[in-house]
């Protein structure tokens, strides 16, 4: 029974390494690429075009309410949007829920600042070639994907470290 | 095709550049140097002459260099008006391939006034099957309403009968969920077709229209 359970953790933990390096590799492909344009609707609002914020820097925040990590993420990104948006700082939360109503209910309960899309045709998801949650894309005032991170950052300082280069057109290598 | 484009204009860019800053560089290199020696006799009442001509030739480099300055950024000047009408050939050459004129349709979106619906997406619908779903965000809307024509769609059809259906949807009046197709059939022969959607507000009945037009 021991050498089972040994057995099955080992499994699990070989599965596990292997989908992390299956999905660090899937996304970065659009680190330093332009940032596939979009137009989402949105749970609260109107509808918003990515390529209408050109000149300011954005941060996209791919979200599930099923995750309690991308609702940890949304409630820092809110902070961040309220300290830097006066700035010129974006946020864009973007629903990836197959349960539109279970997306619209968190919006409407949390109501973030910053708006949050939903992505019913999950296109804009494939697109960005999101794979895992919370997936966060900064883009710079040209559009272009400078960083992109695939786990949660709300409590890294180096985080704010790169909004503030973007704000500040400082561009360091991702 | 776009990033075929482009990656030509970022290939070709430093090579215009070194073509014609190389023939620069060549005609500063065969000046003579500033301080060159000049072949004066060591006599008193030459000396003067000797003065003279090294305030001259100091001063003369400096309005060689100047010269060349204003020359070297007038070329920059001109390769870059090069690279934007290359850049402007280059697109409407693409147009012409991707959408050749026998078998282009080009559908266009205009909004009159605005008072009865506000619009949020259109989707086109030809020969039933889907071409075109587009969101509209309150700057495009706004762009539609002081004039703007968009063009929402640009594809290829075979020559004959086809039918367009074009739905809409929007806020309508008292601001309720409004949602409203139109069609129209079209006979598609040689030279571009062009069909227009037009929403304007019907002031007796209070509502919206929508109305799609074949530009023969």
């Amino acid at each position: 029974m021991p050498v089972a359970l040994l057995a099955s953790a080992t499994l699990c933990l070989a599965a596990a390494a292997l989908s992390s390096a299956v999905a660090a590799t899937a996304a970065p492909g659009l680190l330093l690429q332009p940032a596939p344009d979009f137009a989402l609707p949105a749970a609260v609002g109107s509808n918003v075009r990515l390529s209408e914020y050109l000149g300011q820097p954005v941060v996209l925040s791919f979200w599930s309410s099923r995750c309690s990590t991308c609702v940890t993420q949304l409630a820092a990104l809110d902070r961040y949007y309220a300290t830097y948006r006066s700035s010129g700082l974006v946020v864009l939360g973007i629903s990836v829920e197959d349960d539109q109503q279970r997306a619209l209910d968190y919006a409407h309960a949390h109501q973030p600042a910053f708006p949050l899309l939903l992505d019913r045709a999950k296109s804009v998801s494939r697109a960005f070639g999101i794979d895992r949650l919370p997936t966060t894309v900064l883009i710079d005032r040209s559009g272009i994907v400078r960083y992109l991170h695939s786990d949660d950052r709300s409590g890294d300082p180096s985080y704010v470290a790169q909004i503030r280069a973007l704000l500040d057109d400082r561009i360091g290598t991702p | 095709m776009n990033k075929i484009t482009h990656s030509m204009l970022r290939a070709f860019w430093p090579l215009m550049l070194a073509s014609l800053a190389g023939p620069s560089l060549a005609a500063e290199a065969a000046q003579p140097p500033p301080n060159a020696p000049t072949d004066q006799p060591a006599t008193a009442p030459a000396a003067p002459a000797v003065t003279d001509a090294a305030s001259g030739a100091t001063a003369a480099p400096a309005t060689d260099a100047g010269a060349a300055t204003r020359s070297l950024d007038e070329q920059i000047q001109g390769l870059k008006k090069d690279v934007v009408d290359l850049n402007k050939d280059l697109f409407v050459l693409e147009e012409e391939l991707l959408f050749p004129a026998n078998t282009q349709v080009a559908v266009f979106v205009s909004m009159d006034v605005g008072d009865f619906f506000a619009l949020d997406s259109i989707t086109l619908k030809i020969d039933n099957h889907e071409v075109s779903n587009y969101l509209y965000t309150p700057r495009e809307v706004s762009a539609l309403l002081k004039g703007g024509v968009q063009r929402l769609y640009v594809g290829n059809l075979k020559a004959g009968e086809h039918e367009l259906v074009a739905f809409f949807n929007g806020k309508g009046p008292h601001e309720r969920d409004y949602r409203r197709a139109a069609n129209i059939r079209f006979e598609k022969g040689v030279g571009a077709k062009y069909l227009e959607l037009k929403i304007t507000d019907h002031q007796r009945a209070q509502q919206p229209e929508f109305e799609l037009k074949d530009w023969d």
